[in-house]
């Protein structure tokens, strides 16, 4: 029997539920899940939150192991793909081995933004982190020592988590951010704004609108002991995490003559320009519905929701990518949850009180509800995705900042 | 006594222990926990729960 088969690029979030989705939605064929990292799916969110401040942390699995080998899944761990052939409709591991598909998921990610440093350098500074994977999650972790003096490059969701948890270990945190406010790329003024307090009112020291002009390294070279500032500010430190973005995993795909920009262009259903490639997740990036325009986010929502829509579109019962993306970020004890996107908004209401740390703000354009953030209101997160979702109109407005108003009424 | 997982972040809801902190008293099966109620972990809706057999 000439039996189908569907290789999957890539174990995080997207990989992995991509695998379970398509053996639910009843895929007889055979399914290989392609992890380079050594071990099954686990959780990324907790690694710059929990995971640093765990006396012995673990990493969680996605799913157990058994959701796997009870779908019959075959995961190939500690593997790479180096290419893909369109024309044999085969992937070259690491390993040397070709493995053929009739399907091919890609689901590779993104991986950090580095940082610009002299060239030319000959060795990775021992002291500067990124955060992306386990490894770099118990590295960091292992450098986040008592008094010691952490420099965090970047004022946007890693950053401020990491801020958080370095800043209860007992060490002395710094955070630069270039743009004039953190969180500038994802929330409003107003919302920046209650979160660079917090910080502050923890002790961590924030500068915002900076940008470095020099990184000093120790005598050996093989560290980074301070940075200068562009007014000539020198800012000593012992450990540097830089937060600044990432940058989608589209090699692959690129060799193999997929079109590329920002992220592996594909369609509502999560196809790339060859309809028996799919990419999914971070490094995909889709039409949106809701926005008129193409986006690629970086989220675990994204990453999961394109894994079923690829799974569904494989299993012969194709159906849309309309989600409305949503995000959620804890930072101390406060939980933000994100739904929508907010850029071009023209009238921002705010319900609750910033003061009590808990309070929603909602986004408008052309009087229509487009985004919403949410901190500390979880229980009416759920009912304000809907309202998103819906579209509520303008004429809501003042309903949506009286806290006596019930949401579920405004739907 | 069943469990269900969030489909976003894998937090688990177990009948058996309820959420005593949100009013949701151990042993209340899935049926009688609130349509509005969201992931306390994620936020994500009751609707993206499935249930789970758990090794």
């Amino acid at each position: 029997m000439n039996m189908e088969t569907t290789i999957i690029i890539g174990g995080g979030h997207a990989g992995g539920e991509a695998a379970l989705s398509l053996r639910q939605g009843g895929y007889a064929g055979r399914i290989v899940l392609i992890c380079e990292e050594h071990g099954l799916p686990y959780q990324r969110p907790p690694l710059s939150k929990a995971f640093l401040l765990a006396p012995e942390p673990e990493a969680s699995l996605i799913r157990p192991a058994a959701n796997f080998s009870k779908a019959d899944i075959e995961i190939a761990s500690g593997i790479g793909v180096q290419t893909i052939d369109r024309q044999a409709r085969s992937v070259t591991l690491s390993d040397g081995s070709r493995l053929s598909w009739d399907h091919l998921i890609i689901a590779t990610g993104s991986r950090p933004r580095q940082l610009a440093l002299p060239d030319p350098i000959t060795a990775q500074p021992t002291n500067l982190h990124y955060l992306r994977n386990l490894t770099d999650a118990q590295r960091l972790k292992g450098a986040l020592q008592p008094d010691k003096k952490l420099l965090i490059i970047g004022g946007g969701y890693i950053g401020l988590e990491v801020a958080s948890a370095a800043q209860s270990l007992g060490l002395q945190v710094t955070i630069i951010e270039a743009q004039e406010r953190i969180l500038s790329r994802v929330t409003a003024p107003e919302v920046s704004a209650f979160y660079q307090q917090v910080h502050q009112a923890a002790g961590i020291q924030m500068l915002t609108g900076v940008q470095i002009t020099t990184v000093n390294f120790s005598s050996d070279g093989t560290a980074i002991r301070s940075v200068t500032l562009q007014n000539g500010d020198e800012l000593p430190t012992d450990v540097v995490l830089a937060g600044i973005g990432a940058i989608p995993e589209t090699g692959l795909a690129e060799s193999a003559g997929l079109e590329v920009d920002n992220g592996i262009l594909v369609n509502e259903f999560c196809q790339t320009s060859d309809p028996a490639i799919y990419a999914i997740g971070d490094c995909s990036n889709h039409p949106s519905k809701a926005y008129q325009r193409r986006i690629r986010l970086e989220s675990v929502p994204n990453a999961v929701e394109q894994a079923r829509v690829a799974a569904q579109s494989i299993n012969g019962s194709p159906k849309p990518y309309e989600s409305i993306p949503w995000f959620w970020s804890d930072q101390y004890d406060l939980k933000l949850q994100m739904v929508g996107l907010s850029q071009g908004y023209d009238q921002v209401v705010i319900r609750g009180n910033p003061e009590e740390r808990s309070f929603a703000a909602f986004y408008f354009a052309n009087d229509k509800l487009i985004a919403a953030d949410c901190v500390s209101r979880p229980s009416e997160f759920g009912m304000i995705r809907k309202l998103v979702q819906a579209g509520t109109t303008a004429s809501s407005a003042a309903a949506l900042a009286n806290i006596d108003v019930a949401l579920k009424d405004l739907l | 006594m069943k469990k269900w997982q969030c489909f976003f972040c894998a937090f688990i809801y177990d009948e058996s222990l309820g959420l005593p902190d949100e009013g949701i008293a151990p042993g209340t099966p899935w049926e009688e926990v609130p349509e509005d109620w969201s992931c306390p972990e994620c936020g994500a809706a009751k609707e993206d729960f499935a249930m789970v057999e758990m090794d």
